[in-house]
């Protein structure tokens, strides 16, 4: 099996848990470098109030500081102590940013999650179909219920 | 026909332009407040209240002031059904689940009901939307406000933050002209709204109570687009929060202010059917929230249900 030395894991927060826990068994005690992305999407149809919009970017901003943050603790804990892990918060497109993002760190696997139930995926789309389909490298796709 | 086409398109040209003004001027007013002085708390408890409400506050207070008062006590009771049966419904329905927080519904959920009873009450042994009943809503809203900001200031994670990068300005001619550009937008828009629903009510035979409920479809769009984003997002509190506050502001201040220039006569079948839908809903919502503090996607197809049965007795019916 390929070794993965720089991993992304991607969360909008649900199944936080069981991305990292994946994570964790790919790295297997290795020297790995792991980024915990967050991305805030923006997007907003265009009538919606200018005030809201920022509203909720500032609301998405925080919920995601928080998640990293969280992540940042798990990951740094002494029982981890191989994994070398750094929090990434962008804005944009959740897929196109977080592809973007594989590819400017040059990472060997993203690992995110199969999210929502299969009446969401056909209302919302899925995050995580749009990045198995442009990523740069391997994708571990970890089902979430 | 033609003639129907072309007030339907500028019907929705005006909707848009009222929508945008509004954006403008809630956004120049609070730079214009920050300016001045005035803390940035009390400015955006009270920007994120009205914001997403100008559009129905200025089409009713326009219809009332010009002699259409069913158009705007139609807009204002049916923005209010719409925005719990249709829009949180439709809403649910797509994020699969909205929470709430147990102190918000107690709050706002409280005042939404109280202000549904009153103004339903107030119709009941009136018959009409009289200066003292506008005193008394305007009151309400007034103590409203004050909860709320009180609330805020108290909170420690105060959700205001986005306006620190606005704190200093000085206030700019651009501003002012924005602000006014944004009144004068927003006026000439919801004249434009009324006579467009009226002219259409007309030619389509339906009471103008009835235009009016229709017409709360287009000037509930901000609001339709906050929750839906906000709910898809999961940022729940923003979702239920807006319906909540859009619906104690149609009532308090959408019919208030009008009623302190001229009283508002009241059609029966708004006294006797739409009012107490609206209480129904309203009720029907916080029995809904109330068990486990949440909306789920069963529970927004009931709501979205109670409306599809309501404007089809509406329709056909009365």
């Amino acid at each position: 099996m390929e070794t993965h030395k720089k991993i992304m894991v991607a969360t909008m927060g649900k199944y936080k848990d069981d991305l990292m826990e994946y994570a964790l068994d790919i790295i297997q005690g290795r020297k790995t470098e792991v980024i915990g992305i967050y991305v805030v999407e923006t997007s907003a149809p265009f009538l919606t109030p200018k005030k809201v919009r920022q509203m909720i970017r500032a609301e998405l901003r925080k919920r995601g500081e928080e998640i990293l943050e969280s992540m940042q603790q798990e990951f740094q804990s002494s029982k981890h102590f191989m994994v070398n892990f750094r929090k990434m918060l962008r804005e944009g497109d959740p897929a196109a940013e977080i592809v973007k993002a594989a590819e400017e760190e040059d990472v060997d696997l993203i690992i995110v999650g199969t999210g929502k139930n299969i009446i969401d995926k056909r209302l919302l789309g899925s995050v995580s179909e749009k990045v198995v389909h442009s990523a740069p490298c391997n994708v571990l796709l970890v089902r979430t219920r | 026909m033609f003639e129907v086409i072309i007030l339907i398109i500028a019907l929705i040209i005006s909707l848009i332009i009222v929508i945008k003004a509004a954006d403008v001027f809630v956004d120049s007013i609070v730079e214009i407040g920050l300016a001045l002085g005035i803390s940035e708390i009390i400015l955006g408890v009270t920007a994120a209240a009205v914001g997403t409400s100008l559009p129905e506050f200025g089409s009713a207070m326009i219809a009332i002031l010009t002699g259409s008062p069913d158009v705007g006590v139609g807009c204002a009771i049916g923005a209010n059904i719409w925005n719990i049966a249709g829009i949180l419904g439709i809403s649910a329905i797509f994020a699969g689940l909205i929470t709430t927080r147990r102190q918000e519904v107690r709050r706002d959920g409280l005042m939404a009901i109280l202000t549904t009873l009153t103004i339903t009450a107030a119709l009941f042994f009136i018959g009409e939307i009289s200066f003292v009943v506008g005193v008394v809503l305007i009151i309400m809203y007034a103590l409203y406000l004050w909860v709320l900001i009180r609330a805020q200031k108290s909170s420690k994670e105060s959700e205001m933050k986005y306006y620190e990068d606005e704190k200093k300005r000085n206030l700019g001619k651009k501003t002012i002209l924005m602000a006014v550009m944004g009144l004068v937008g927003l006026a000439i828009g919801c004249r434009a709204i009324v006579y467009c629903t009226v002219e259409l009510s007309i030619m389509a035979s339906i009471p103008e109570v009835l235009a009016g409920i229709l017409l709360a479809f287009g000037t509930t769009a901000p609001e339709f687009f906050t929750v839906l984003t906000s709910a898809k997002k999961g940022l729940n509190s923003l979702a239920i929060g807006t319906v909540f506050g859009s619906n104690i502001f149609n009532i308090l201040i959408g019919l208030g202010i009008p009623s302190l220039f001229t009283v508002i006569p009241v059609e029966p079948i708004t006294i006797y059917f739409d009012a107490p839908v609206m209480v129904f809903i309203t009720l029907l919502l916080l029995f809904l929230i109330k068990r486990g503090m949440k909306l789920t996607r069963v529970e927004g197809v009931i709501l979205v249900a109670s409306y599809i049965v309501y404007i089809v007795t509406r329709l056909y019916f009365f």
